[in-house]
């Protein structure tokens, strides 16, 4: 029966130890590749975050990021910062990050999206959620 | 017998109370309650239009739900006896109280039996709570009206 146990248990245990790479993923509407590098370089350089996917259209730019698990409690932190360096680069656009992990799920799906006025409806839902409170 | 005397072979015959057992099994039985809480969490933001900030109203209600439900079918007792405190302390403990106050007074009729009763282990915890998170708001209003923390 203990071996049974651990069988199960010990993969499930050790599941959490796998994928260390940081993964960084840029939808762009435009085509602008400089952008897009710019966008991959800041993501890289933070060394809070594991993954991040960021979204070009319209006027809009959300990028939508997960802390490192021991790093949740400074999540409002990691977003400020990014903001700030996002709004600095990209003056033109309004910039949302966000460290919720409804907005990354969502921007994942989003991504993979071919219709832009979809994508676009999309990134304008998840503003809203953002603000909403209760 | 002497009053110290029969404090000594109490002790002796009493078995030991296994501390660090309890405490792994509450820390087990409270860890998985946890996770399963932490499923529903990633449910409601996964499937409806939850955030982080959001999703925690929904998932307490659905724990309490759960567990009064398995306090209604008789299983959280037994979960109960098992983890000690890993089953009482989270919210799930919250409903379990609710709802098995109510079943031991149903008998007494509804509403002096079971309306008059159904808070009374809850209502402190109602109680207490509403009570702090009150003046817990009141000294984060004053905090930031001086200024030193922002909303």
């Amino acid at each position: 029966m203990k071996k049974i146990t651990y069988f199960f248990f010990v993969p499930f245990l050790l599941a959490g130890c796998s994928g260390n790479e940081k993964t960084i993923e840029v939808y762009d509407a435009f085509e602008g590749a400089e952008k897009r590098v710019e966008v991959r370089e800041v993501l890289d350089r933070n060394d809070d975050i594991y993954s991040g996917t960021a979204i070009f259209v319209d006027n809009e730019l959300l990028v939508a990021v997960q802390a490192k698990p021991w790093l949740d409690y400074k999540k409002e932190k990691i977003e400020k910062e990014l903001t700030k360096q996002f709004e600095e680069q990209f003056s033109d656009l309004n910039v949302l990050v966000s460290a919720d992990y409804k907005l990354y799920w969502e921007a994942n799906k989003l991504k993979n999206e071919k219709d832009q006025k979809r994508v676009a409806d999309g990134v304008e839902k998840l503003k809203g959620l953002v603000k909403e409170e209760t | 017998m002497e009053q110290e005397q029969y404090k000594n072979l109490e002790q002796q015959v009493t078995p030991p109370t296994p501390y660090f057992m309890n405490a792994l099994k509450a820390f087990l039985v409270g860890g998985i309650i946890c996770t399963i809480g932490h499923a529903i969490t990633y449910f409601y933001i996964i499937f409806f239009d939850f955030t982080e900030k959001t999703v925690g109203n929904p998932t307490v209600s659905t724990m309490i739900f759960l567990s009064m439900l398995l306090t209604g079918f008789g299983l959280y007792k037994k979960l109960g006896q098992y983890a000690g405190a890993g089953s009482a302390v989270p919210v799930t403990g919250f409903g379990n109280a609710v709802i098995s106050a109510a079943i031991e007074h149903r008998t007494e009729g509804v509403v002096l039996g079971v309306g008059g009763n159904i808070f009374k282990l809850a209502g402190s915890v109602i109680l207490f709570g509403v009570a702090s998170a009150f003046f817990v708001a009141l000294i984060k209003l004053i905090l930031v009206s001086i200024g030193v923390v922002q909303w």
